[in-house]
């Protein structure tokens, strides 16, 4: 061009070199494809390569989310107008008052990919202390809570054994811990709670 | 999934408990579980993954940095401006190794430090080094100006743009602490990795279109449509900019 030299036609690649690498791409993508991107993007390891690079588990991790979004999408649309039926039906009450002690202590194991929630029912304004620890394994967690159109989320980790902290919920609703075991090992979590909630909401 | 339950801790709610079950409990428990599962804020896809993750993952992160420079169609259309009129490997594996060097040397500097840049801002400077190269590949410098600016500094220098849009995305990503800078470095050789087999295809379509008599007319016309799609790209960014400010 203007800035370089005009090919000479002996400088190129010959039609014969150009055919064996067209040969080569497509059978590499194809390799590629079966190996690598079928199990990183859909956990689908029909030869196993994937499982040994540990491409697969990122496959299964990244469809069990797209599965969860989905959920999400279907079970609280754009308004996540189910708040009303947490606030109506999530009532496993417990009578608790704030003391010093803890006045719940709940115990759950994870199997390695397993998550579960729970969260504490609290009007707005109210104060929830807490103290957890996991063994086992690290865990993450995501301590949160929505209601209608509003929503907060107080703290996020991953790879952690234990917290303690407290928050003052801006909302009514339940409020409380999204939990999964992101680890290869069973673990359980020991969780203390005291404060001004109506009860404990459990789901799995 | 398997249910988890209590174990029986739950000391204080067991009295209330017991009044519910009898009157229908069982039914509002089902509700709830329904009402409440996976009720937090999911991310999917790649994001989603890496957040859930942490400690050493290096083939995973090695084939995100692959994926995200295959899937980069800016990066791939300045190393195809950059390839264009290289003819012998050895200024191929020159040139694509001063960008490799430019890229590295901000993403892994800009994510290690956190140099947070507006992703919309490095975007449309990525779009403009698509425009410049295209621009430099049609002579326009030095017709402009009677002078034509170092192929191999622009390079270099467009390689760490590059890299800084490549740090800010992968901030976007929240890499675990845990881990990072073996992550880091892995998606950095995806990323080289990524770039190696697009190169691959590229030099393959280029090589037997450099073998046709008409390459050298249809190549002006090529890299004129370069610019256009450079400067869309940038305008683009600059829209996106404006509206999300």
């Amino acid at each position: 061009m203007y800035n370089a030299p005009q090919p000479k036609l002996e400088d190129l690649p010959t039609n014969a070199q150009l055919r064996r690498a067209t040969v080569i791409a497509v059978i590499g993508a194809a390799a590629i494809g079966v190996m690598v991107y079928l199990p990183a993007e859909y956990g689908i390891d029909p030869t196993g390569v994937g499982s040994v690079l540990g491409l697969t588990e990122m496959g299964e991790i990244k469809q069990q989310l797209e599965a969860e979004a989905e959920a999400d999408r279907l079970l609280h649309g754009d308004d996540a107008s189910s708040s009303l039926m947490d606030s109506v039906f999530g009532l496993f009450v417990s009578a608790a008052h704030a003391q010093e002690a803890w006045t719940d202590e709940l115990t759950f194991t994870l199997e390695p990919g397993a998550s579960t929630e729970v969260k504490a029912t609290m009007e707005a304004g109210a104060t929830l202390t807490y103290a957890w620890v996991a063994t086992g394994g690290r865990v993450n967690f995501d301590l949160h809570a929505h209601a209608g159109s509003e929503a907060v989320t107080y703290e996020k980790g991953r790879g952690q054994t234990s917290g303690e902290g407290s928050f003052e919920t801006p909302f009514a609703g339940d409020h409380g811990w999204f939990w999964r075991n992101r680890d290869d090992q069973p673990i359980t979590v020991t969780l203390q709670l005291r404060g001004d909630y109506s009860g404990i909401v459990w789901s799995d | 999934m398997t249910i988890n339950r209590f174990d029986g801790s739950a000391r204080v709610s067991h009295a209330i408990r017991d009044v519910l079950i009898p009157t229908g409990g069982a039914l509002a428990m089902l509700v709830a579980f329904a009402a409440t599962a996976h009720a937090h804020d999911v991310t999917p896809g790649d994001a989603g993954y890496i957040q859930e993750i942490f400690g050493v993952h290096i083939i995973p992160f090695i084939y995100l940095g692959a994926k995200h420079m295959i899937t980069g169609y800016d990066h791939i259309l300045f190393l195809l401006g950059v390839v264009f009129f290289l003819y012998h490997m050895r200024d191929v594996a020159i040139y694509v190794t001063l960008f490799a060097v430019g890229h590295s040397v901000t993403m892994l500097l800009g994510v290690w430090f956190g140099w947070g840049i507006n992703a919309y801002i490095i975007d449309a400077i990525i779009g403009l080094s698509v425009v410049y190269k295209a621009l430099d590949n049609l002579g326009a410098f030095q017709r402009w100006f009677g002078f034509q600016p170092d192929t191999k500094v622009a390079t270099l220098v467009f390689g760490l743009f590059h890299g800084t849009g490549l740090a800010s995305k992968i901030l976007e990503y929240q890499i675990a602490e845990d881990g990072l800078l073996a992550n880091l470095l892995a998606f950095n050789v995806g990323v080289e990795l990524g770039q190696l087999l697009a190169l691959f295809v590229i030099l393959i379509v280029m090589g037997y279109w450099r073998r046709s008599p008409n390459f050298v007319r249809q190549a002006s016309f090529a890299n004129i449509i370069m610019v256009f799609l450079g400067v869309l790209l940038t305008y683009q960014q600059i829209a996106g900019y404006i509206a999300n400010t």
